[in-house]
């Protein structure tokens, strides 16, 4: 533990300089210039990205630094997951260098995407009730200036307003719980209250009024039912590429900062946890599922399947072997870039149609899909990878990390948990195969389209990482497993 | 001095008062109001139990959430105008161009 030594927090610092500088620079550069932004963006968190590969942490599965009065840690679960969130924002950075190219706000929607990208980096990072509450809120009002970034559409504005409403309400929820764990236990430090509660015990009534408020706040992030009301308006009515981000990113920081507080802290609290998230878990997947079915937005649809998703990555807080948990994080990263891969091609389609009529009203609406494999082939057939990849076929990343998880919990013997899932998949499978058979199989739409490179490019990205967790999952899930073991389960 | 069971009483009925308003009201301003007394109300929890305590971590860290706080009215405020401009209104039962 040295103090003098703040190597590893290059990344952090990468991004955060470069989020202001650009907001800074891009007071002066004139609009046409300034699309460099959006470059020297997606270098810094390309940067970042190859730092976190290049330093090794990821292979370790003991602490490797903490920083800031044991606030701040440095272990192969926060890299992990900041590998993730790092990946998705330079996705969606490549993409956004083509959506955005003549706006004037450019400047202000990169600065808000490396803060947003900075502010969950520091969640995962996080070792104390403080630096977990400010990284969350940094990343969720990024977050609700992008969802209304295309401030003239009545559509974006409405999705920011809820996307507001109802993440202010889960992090006033979410702080109220934090008081009420550092009332009991008398310090915010997680691995301080972990041991505070394995010394003192904690009162029953306590126990479980704080679960009430910490699970209410963050399953709000986490869009589970039924907590998930503002995930499809949001997903939807944003610009597509936040969409993605939302899903892939900021619901995932929900996820990491549940696993920092429930597991690390308030382990002693594992049996009503596992109940709550065991019912929490079979809903959330059935209901997703279902909805997901009726949808014809396909915006919505994939909203709805990201909700059913978290479903089977909160079975991780259900069996909670390490094994398990390990599981639940390999499947973090690959429905990251599953679901922002599947995002970027539907902002593909809508932006290739949006360029041809302005003002088209449901530009991703399922109808326009129609014979896309001859309208706009390579999109189709990366579109077609990752719903693939969602439903859980190999050899994509979605079968690795369903495969993985259902047999960690077939081993810790949560039969009922595997059955209702399996049948999930199945169900599943309908929604993303009539998607499928919609680009191939129906007579085209309309013309041929011409595909905009930058989107090319970032599902090129996403395409090759999810047929890399297929193919070749070992140091992918060894990653996972070194992460779940930091926890100390 | 006064017992830690006042200010927890104050902060629980502050709490419920912000939910209620949150479910009843449809005036965007007075949902941010709402919102408000509901991050007061877990302030005024912290620093209670910083006083029991005896120690200033939950002042530091209710110092840090009001400044949360007040940056999330900004960006509440920012949407709602930005709202009125598009939709003239802000009213929030009108705003439901998305549904299921």
């Amino acid at each position: 533990m040295s103090y003098l030594n703040y190597t590893h927090l290059a990344p952090e610092l990468i991004v955060a300089i470069m989020g202001l500088a650009v907001v800074f620079f891009g007071l002066f550069i004139p609009t046409r210039f300034k699309r460099g932004l959006g470059c020297i963006s997606g270098l810094a968190l390309i940067i970042a990205i190859l730092e976190i590969l290049r330093n090794g942490v990821l292979w370790e599965s003991q602490r490797v630094a903490t920083y800031f009065y044991d606030a701040y840690t440095i272990d192969s679960l926060s890299q992990f997951f900041k590998l993730v969130f790092l990946s998705v924002s330079f996705i969606v950075v490549i993409a956004s260098t083509r959506r955005y190219k003549e706006s004037r706000y450019q400047d202000e929607y990169y600065g808000l995407l490396l803060f947003a990208t900075l502010g969950m980096m520091v969640v995962a990072s996080s070792n104390d009730l403080l630096t977990l509450f400010i990284g969350f809120e940094l990343a969720s009002m990024s977050t609700y200036a992008l969802a209304g970034f295309d401030k003239t559409n009545p559509k974006s504005v409405e999705a920011a307003m809820k996307y507001y409403i109802i993440g202010s309400i889960s992090s006033a929820i979410l702080l109220f719980g934090f008081s009420l764990l550092y009332g009991a236990t008398g310090t915010t430090n997680l691995e301080a209250i972990s041991a505070y509660i394995a010394a003192h015990g904690l009162a029953s009534t306590t126990g479980t009024a704080i679960l009430v408020f910490l699970v209410a706040g963050f399953t709000f992030k986490m869009a589970l039912v039924p907590f998930h009301m503002w995930a499809p308006d949001t997903y939807e009515g944003s610009p597509t590429l936040i969409s993605a981000l939302l899903a892939a990113g900021s619901k995932k920081m929900g996820f990491v900062a549940a696993f920092k507080v429930f597991i690390v802290a308030l382990i002693a609290l594992k049996l009503d946890m596992q109940n709550v998230f065991f019912i929490l878990a079979i809903i959330t997947m059935t209901y997703g599922n279902l909805v997901a079915i009726s949808q014809k937005s396909i915006k919505r649809m994939l909203a709805y399947s990201s909700v059913a998703q978290a479903g089977y990555i909160s079975m991780a807080f259900v069996i909670m072997t390490p094994l398990a948990v390990g599981a639940g994080i390999l499947y973090v990263l690959s429905h990251a870039f599953m679901k922002t891969g599947a995002f970027i091609a539907v902002g593909a389609v809508v932006y290739m149609l949006t360029r041809e009529k302005k003002n088209l009203p449901d530009a991703d609406h399922l109808d326009n899909f129609a014979g896309l494999s001859k309208r706009a082939p390579l999109t189709a057939f990366a579109m077609m990878i990752f719903v693939f990849a969602l439903a859980g076929i190999p050899p994509t990343a979605g079968f690795v990390s369903k495969f993985v998880l259902f047999s960690s919990a077939i081993h810790a013997g949560y039969i009922t948990l595997v059955l209702v899932a399996i049948l999930n998949s199945a169900l599943s499978l309908y929604y993303y195969a009539r998607l499928v058979k919609y680009m191939y199989v129906l007579p085209p739409a309309g013309e041929t389209l011409r595909e905009p490179r930058a989107y090319l490019l970032a599902m090129l990205v996403a395409v090759i990482v999810v047929i890399a967790i297929g193919v070749y999952p070992a140091p992918f899930l060894e990653w996972a497993m070194n992460a779940a073991t930091t926890m100390g389960l | 001095m006064v017992p830690l069971n006042y200010y927890l009483l104050l902060s629980g009925v502050l709490f419920a008062i912000g939910i209620y308003g949150l479910i009843s009201q449809r005036n965007g301003i007075r949902i941010l109001m709402c919102l408000e007394i509901l991050l007061n109300s877990a302030n005024l929890n912290l620093v209670a139990f910083s006083s029991y305590h005896g120690n200033s971590t939950g002042q530091v860290f209710a110092l840090f959430s009001i400044a949360i706080a007040a940056a999330e009215a900004a960006i509440g405020f920012a949407i709602l105008i930005a709202l009125f401009r598009v939709r003239d209104t802000i009213d929030l039962h009108n705003i439901n161009i998305l549904r299921w």
